[in-house]
Parts: C-alpha cells; structure tokens; sequence
C-alpha cells in the first residue's frame, strides 16, 4: 500500500473525474437521514453522515433481483446473464468495508454466486474515515480499522486527506483526477492521532470474552424468552444488517403462465417459517428460538468457518428495532447474564 | 379446458374490482387462462350454477350474502377472498365497531328502516374456509396476478405472515415512529412492498393483522412512543373490527 | 464432498439448474412415488457422481425447487433415482408430472455417507418412513459391492404395512442370508406377517459387534434420540454413528441460511453427520 495526501478543496476534481468514468454512488440525504445513492453532483455527496439507512450492501445483493428468467414448457432457462456497470460506491466507513469482506467470504468462495461476484467486481470502493456515534460498537470486534478490500481510502486530517491506495486502479483514477502529493513524516504522525483519538471516542469497551463459548453454554437462558417476548419478529434487524445475507427464491410467472423470473429477496430467520419444512415441522417455531439463532450463527456459525464474527458493529439493527433489541444489550447479557 | 371463473361482489365500494379492470395491461393475456362465466362489476348476466373459482369482494351484510358465501364454498373448488372487506371485514365492518344496532340507530335515527335481513358484517373468511386471500384496500393489482396463478397452478397460499417493518426498510423508509407518528405496519400483514409509508403516510393497517405479529411486545413500542393502547387499537379498528385484537 | 464437474468451472452459475428427463416413475404407496431422471447434456451427465446421503435441489420452473436426497447408489450411471413424497408445492407439482417431462437437477450437494471409511465395516441401518429414502442410496450400494463389506443389518419401520417402501424390493431380501432385514409398523393389518411396534424394539432382536460396526440412521426428527440410545446401548461408538437431517433449504450451498443447524449449515456441512458432530449441534437432535 502507498500512501498520499489530497487538499480537502480537492474533493469535488476527485468526485467529478470518478464520474466522468464511473457511475458515481456515496452517502446521500433522505428524509433527514442519508441512504447510499447517485451523486449528481460532488455537492450532493454528505460524507459527514453517521450512517446509511441500508448499509452498502443492496448495492451488490439487492432487496429484490432476478436470477434467470425461464420457460415452462421444457423447464429451460431463457437468461440468466448479470449486468453489472462499473461504478464507484464513495465514502464507504470501514464498518461496511468489512461488511463486504464478510459477504465476500459467503458469495465469493465454494459455489460462486455470479450476481454478488459480477457486483463486486464492476464496483471500486473509495473508504472514508468516520466518527463513532452512540450506536456504534465497532471498536469491539476490531471493524473500526480495515486493512484491505478497497480501492482507496480517505483519512479526514481536517485541511487534507491521508489517503491510503491499495489497488492500481484507485492509484489510477488518484492520478488521473485530482493533485495529490507525498507524505511526510508529520501526516503520518497526525494520521496516527487522528486514529487513537477516533479509538478513544468510543463510549464503552464491549467485553466479548469467550463469546462463543457462551453461546453454548448459555443457550437454555430465559435471558432469550425475556428477548423473544420483546421481538417484533418484523425483520427489520436483518434487512439493515451490513452482513445479513439470507434470501428467499421464488418462481413468478409472467401473465401468461408461459415463462417467467426466479428472484431472490432479502429474507429473515427471524420469520416464522423461515426453517418450517414442506410436511410441517419447525425448526425454531418460537419466536425466543429465532432471536438466539440471530446470535448464535453471527457470533458462533459464521465464526466457526471464516474466523471472524458475522457483525461489524455498525449499530444499524439497534436504530432500526422498535423494541429496543441490540446486539450490544445482547452481548452483555450473555457476560454478565440477564438482559436490561 | 380452461377453469370457470366467477367473480361476486358483497358490501364493498368495488374498488378491487375496479383494481381488476386496471390490470389493463395484462387483462386479455389473464382471460385467455381462464373462462370469465360472471363478473358482476363488468358483466349483466346471470351467476351460473357452476363454477370451479370464485372470487369474493366485499364482506357479507345480509342473510342473502351468508346464503351465498355458502353456495359459492359447495359449488367452488377454490374460492379467493379479495380485498380488506372480504378478509378482515375492512370499512364495512366497522359498523360492528360501537354494536351494529347502536350504530344503525347513531346513522340513520330511531326510525332508520332496516335493510330486509340485515345481519351485523362479517368478513368472507369468517363465515367460510377460504383457499386463498388477497388482502388490502384496495387490491394491489400484481398480488392479484400472483395469488390467482397460484391458484390456477394449484399452489399453496403463500401470503405473508410476518408484519411489514422488513419491507419498509429495503425501501429506506424512515420510521414513523421516530418521526412521533403512529404507524400500524408494525403489526400489520407485508405483502404491500410498504407502498402507503414509501409515499409518505403510515399504514392504516389495511392488509390485517399479521398472524406473526407480536401484538404484546407492539403495545410497549406503542407505549413507549406515547400511543397507549386503547389509541392504538382505534386506528387498528379501522380494518380489523372483524376479529378481536388484543394489544 | 463429491460436486459435478461443471461447478468448477469458472463461470458456471451453481443455481442454473440441468434439464432432465423423468424415464420411469413408479407409484410406491399413496403419497411416494420413486422418479427415475436422466440429465440430457451428454457432458454433464457423464460427470455427475455422487455419494450416497448427497441431494439434489429438483427444480419445476413456476413452482420452485426443494431439496431431495437420492436413492440411487452411486455405481448406477447415467440416472438418479428419488423417492418423493407428495408433501410441498414442488413434490405435488413433481407428482403430476409424466414420463418423459423435463425437470431441472442442481447437485449433487452436501456431504454423503463417509463410504471409503465404511468400507470393511459391519453396517446397521434404521430407518423410520421416509427415511428409507436416502439410507436406500446406501443399501443399493452395499449391494452393489456386498463383498466391500461385513455383516449388513437393516431396520425399518413405518406406520403401517401400506408406508413401507421399496417392499417390492424388501420382500424379496428377506429370505436372504447376506442381509439381516427386519420390518416393523406400528399398526398392522391382517396381512402384516413381521415385526410390530417402533423401530427401536428391534435392537433387541439384532446382535452387533460395536468394535467394527457403522450405524446410519434417517427419519422423522424424534426418532435420533431414540435410535441412538439404543446404538449407544450396544457399545457403538459416537463417531461410528451417522445421521442424515432435512431441513428447510433453498440454494443448497451454503447462502441462503435457511438450512442452519447449530453453527453449521445442512446443505454443505451435512446432511449427513456423526453422531458426535450432531450432539454438538445445538437444535439438531
């Protein structure tokens, strides 16, 4: 990695020259919130947002999509092709950088999934530093820092940028739109502060000792029938989750019955049906049951293959659940027992 | 041969109906699937004596109606039940809200004549089995594609079952609830890809409650929000007067 | 953990599903029937292998697909067998269909039976239902290669003489001297000459060596605990016990997360796993 320093007035020559070639995508405002969309203009573009209403994500594993199309006749698929123009998603913070990274694990090893892979590959991600906010808890799963996976990324030292470049395309379009110039020993020095104060910022040091193990241990807790009877069983957790990656496939017909799309759709193992059977057994009919596997497959399941837990502490499923359920509250609770 | 289709219409204002007719597009490729004996918006004929489906809008308000829901569920192999009215009584069950008598007598005065076998209204699903619904006021036009190819094919009913707060947030969809306003899709049947909150107006609950909906843990979000429960149950009311529902 | 070749190419969409033609379908009981596929391109075919306790998703454009194990041993080339109950949308729509009508076929997927390591090995197979329909795979193996293996017992129960499938088959086997097969029902009728009552009650009937014994049990959710009770009785060891689990799944490999049990996925961490593996799993037996 290399590494240069970009004036701050610099940033519109960055997003203009990035869209002169790409579609350009980065935090934009909605509703008094910001959402991951176009950028028209460099103005449009708010890297002071806390966070996305859906992480980025839907970019490359949208809510709703296509897989093939098909005719029923001889059971044949008519198109199953991905297009998938180049782009660029900007102002990604490093939570949602290893999001990706651990969507990649699932979508991009044993059996390739071509829709996320073609995706990800037209996509270059430009990083950017952030503040921790009241929801964050990044901090205790080490998703504050992310080390590889983008393109470029972009320390905001106040005046200028320490902006790391990693692949030869983001040292490209670096070169190409916008003057940048060497480090020096002092920006590094003050890129190092900026970082430990950004540790620092953080409200608490969640402990996660042995979570894992925990899990086990602590699976027959009432501390989950205290959450079950709290859960909405809405989804909303999942569907904003940066790593959440289950769908559902369902076969729609067009209005002749002749042909026809199989998509797939975000779905959510907090449903009722989402591990029922065809002849009627349920797995996990009880809604205390689908809140512990949330849990247990983010913080053991995935764990167990990939080594890292399936969450990045973005905070989202806290904001977004009505009935006050974090993963924080939960991580807690399985240290210390009993939930809040 | 193609399957004989009757459309019937009870108390309702025929809005699914007319959601029907604005299938437009598709509407003449829908009919050469099926033979269209009687549709009672569109058509003057008779109902036939024999029929395979039936769809069913409206809720049921006389003995006529009750009579027929019966016939149509011994004549019908596979009966739909479409629209608010015909699946959780919807507006028309309203009048059920403060006692049908009460309310007729609030409406039309003392002296108000009543309708010749008037019965308090009742909801298609609540005076016979169903094979199929498609909730909502009105119908959403692409539901209605999907459930009547389910049913043309045989396949199970597949409406959702879970409340809707997963579809607004793929919409993006800032909640009402941090906005101070009450909105029932915490509670409420999804299927409606959250089409009211994405134009901007909190779900009035129209597709019913959903049957996974954790109606005690909704109450303290409710509460906590500054709606206590008796308000939250007069806007549920406006849909769902068919079934008791107990926060 | 066997896949066709053409998943390792580059560029081949795992959820593509393979045309294939239905050449045999036989009625085995009311709700079962026993559908015999061959896929069409010449190519993939060839290169489709498989171990017993391996699945395929079966795909019916407009339907869906579900997952179903397969019933043919591996040494049949050219054609997959599946024993299919009439249960979901996509079993009743597979039911309706004719001899010659095109399906699609995804897989194989997930890990079988450890065949390499059974290899030399007594074998006990339970199983209850339809259970029998992945452990068949297994026994058509084992018949195949009778001579691989020792000494072969077989249990299996159903609910009444009616649900007993393969009986054509079983019938025949019973007088056999290299397979030890005993049926059993819970409700018999009057023509119901063997044993009556639940699978486990048969254990008493058998004689095993543990030290060189493989178990393999398939059926209904309620049954593993039972059955395993009964191995554990007989001194087999936890890690000589295999169990085959279904549970709701969509991809097959391992993304849609429908098919979790514990910390692991069925479809590419089972269906099939030992008895030690299992208790491990939270949820699983």
């Amino acid at each position: 990695m290399f590494f240069r320093i970009m004036d701050r007035s610099r940033m519109p020559d960055l997003v203009r020259g990035l869209a002169a070639e790409y579609e350009v995508i980065g935090p934009i405002a909605k509703d008094g919130k910001f959402v991951f969309g176009k950028v028209e203009d460099p103005s449009d573009l708010r890297l002071d947002y806390d966070t996305t209403l859906l992480p980025p994500k839907k970019l490359f594993f949208p809510p709703e999509e296509q897989m093939m199309r098909f005719r029923v006749a001889d059971n044949e698929v008519v198109d199953d092709e991905v297009y998938a123009a180049p782009r660029v998603v900007f102002g990604l913070h490093s939570c949602d950088i290893n999001g990706l990274l651990l969507m990649d694990n699932v979508f991009m090893r044993d059996y390739e999934d071509p829709y996320y892979r073609a995706r990800r590959e037209s996509t270059l991600l430009v990083g950017v530093s952030c503040t921790s906010s009241e929801t964050c808890f990044c901090n205790a799963w080490g998703t504050d820092e992310v080390h590889w996976g983008f393109d470029i990324f972009l320390t905001d030292l106040g005046d200028r940028y320490f902006v790391s470049v990693q692949s030869v395309k983001g040292a490209e379009l670096l070169d190409r739109h916008v003057e940048s110039r060497e480090i020096t020993s002092e920006d590094t020095e003050e890129f190092q502060s900026v970082t430990a104060a950004f540790k620092d910022s953080f409200s608490e040091t969640l402990d996660t000792s042995q979570l894992p193990l925990l899990l086990d241990a602590k699976f027959n807790s009432p501390m989950w029938d205290e959450l079950g009877d709290r859960c909405l069983s809405c989804g909303a957790c999942s569907m904003v989750c940066p790593t959440c990656y289950c769908f559902d496939v369902v076969d729609r017909l067009a209005p002749d019955q002749k042909s026809g799309a199989r998509e797939r759709r975000w779905d959510s193992c907090q449903f009722g049906e989402f591990a029922a059977v065809a002849h009627g057994q349920n797995f996990r009919e009880s809604r205390a049951s689908r809140v512990k596997y949330r849990y247990y497959h983010k913080q053991w399941g995935y764990l167990s293959k990939f080594e890292r837990v399936l969450c990045v502490g973005c905070g989202r499923c806290q904001r977004a659940c009505l009935a006050g359920i974090s993963p924080r509250e939960v991580v807690k609770a399985l240290e210390t027992g009993g939930v809040q | 041969m193609a399957p004989r289709v009757v459309v019937i219409g009870l108390a309702s204002d025929f809005g699914c109906q007319v959601q029907m007719t604005n299938i437009e597009d598709h509407l003449l490729e829908v009919l050469g699937l099926i033979d269209l004996t009687y549709w009672q918006l569109a058509s003057s004929g008779h109902m036939p004596d024999e029929y395979d489906v039936a769809i069913v809008e409206g809720a049921a308000t006389t003995q006529e109606h009750l009579d027929l829901l019966r016939r149509v569920r011994e004549t019908a192999g596979v009966v739909i039940a479409i629209g608010s009215c015909a699946v959780t009584g919807g507006i028309s069950a309203i009048a059920n809200a403060a006692g049908i008598e009460e309310g007729f007598a609030l409406v039309y005065g003392e002296r108000g004549r009543v309708a010749l076998g008037r019965v308090a209204p009742a909801s298609v699903v609540s005076v016979i089995d169903v094979d199929y619904i498609v909730p909502g006021c009105p119908i959403d036009t692409d539901e209605f594609l999907h459930v009547l190819s389910r049913a043309l094919h045989g396949l199970r009913d597949k409406t959702p079952r879970q409340p809707m707060c997963f579809a607004c947030k793929t919409r993006e969809n800032v909640c009402f609830f941090e906005k101070g306003q009450l909105c029932l899709g915490v509670v409420t049947r999804s299927g409606c890809h959250a089409r009211c909150v994405t134009l901007g107006r909190p779900c009035t609950g129209c597709r019913g409650i959903a049957p996974e909906a954790n109606l005690p843990a909704a109450r303290i979000v409710f509460e906590d929000h500054g709606f206590d429960a008796e308000r939250a149950l007069s806007y549920i009311s406006l849909y769902n007067t068919n079934e008791e529902v107990v926060l | 953990m066997k896949t066709a070749l053409a998943y390792q190419q580059a560029g081949v969409n795992p959820y593509r599903p393979w045309p294939a033609r239905i050449t045999s379908i036989l009625d085995l009981t009311e709700k079962e029937k026993l559908f015999e596929l061959r896929i069409i391109d010449d190519e993939v075919r060839g290169a489709f292998s498989f171990d017993s306790g391996q699945f395929v998703e079966l795909s019916i454009f407009g339907v869906g697909e579900a997952p179903i194990s397969i019933s043919s041993a591996p040494s049949k080339q050219g054609f997959i067998e599946l024993c299919v109950r009439e249960a979901g949308d996509v079993t009743s729509a597979l039911h309706a269909k004719r001899c010659g009508d095109i399906v699609g076929i995804r897989g194989p997927f997930g890990r079988g039976f450890p065949m390499q390591e059974m290899k030399g090995h007594d074998v006990l197979l339970v199983a209850g239902g339809l259970g029998i329909a992945p452990l068949k795979s297994l026994i058509n193996h084992i018949h195949d290669e009778r001579h691989e293996f020792g000494k072969v017992t077989i249990l299996y129960g159903a609910r009444n003489p009616d649900e007993i499938l393969f009986r054509y088959q079983f019938d025949m086997w019973k007088h056999r001297d290299d397979f030890e097969l005993i049926l059993t029902v819970d409700v018999p009728d009057d023509t119901w000459t063997d044993e009556v009552g639940r699978v486990t009650r048969l254990f008493e009937m058998i004689e095993i060596d543990p030290k060189k014994t493989y178990g393999a049990i398939c059926g209904p959710p309620v049954m593993y605990r039972y059955v395993i009770d009964e191995m554990r009785r007989k001194e087999m060891d936890v890690d000589r016990i295999y169990v085959s689990f279904e549970r709701r799944m969509k991809c097959g490999i391992g993304k849609c997360g429908h098919c979790g049990v514990g910390h692991q996925y069925t479809c590419i961490d089972g269906p099939v796993f030992n008895y030690w593996e299992a208790m491990n799993l939270q949820e699983a037996i």
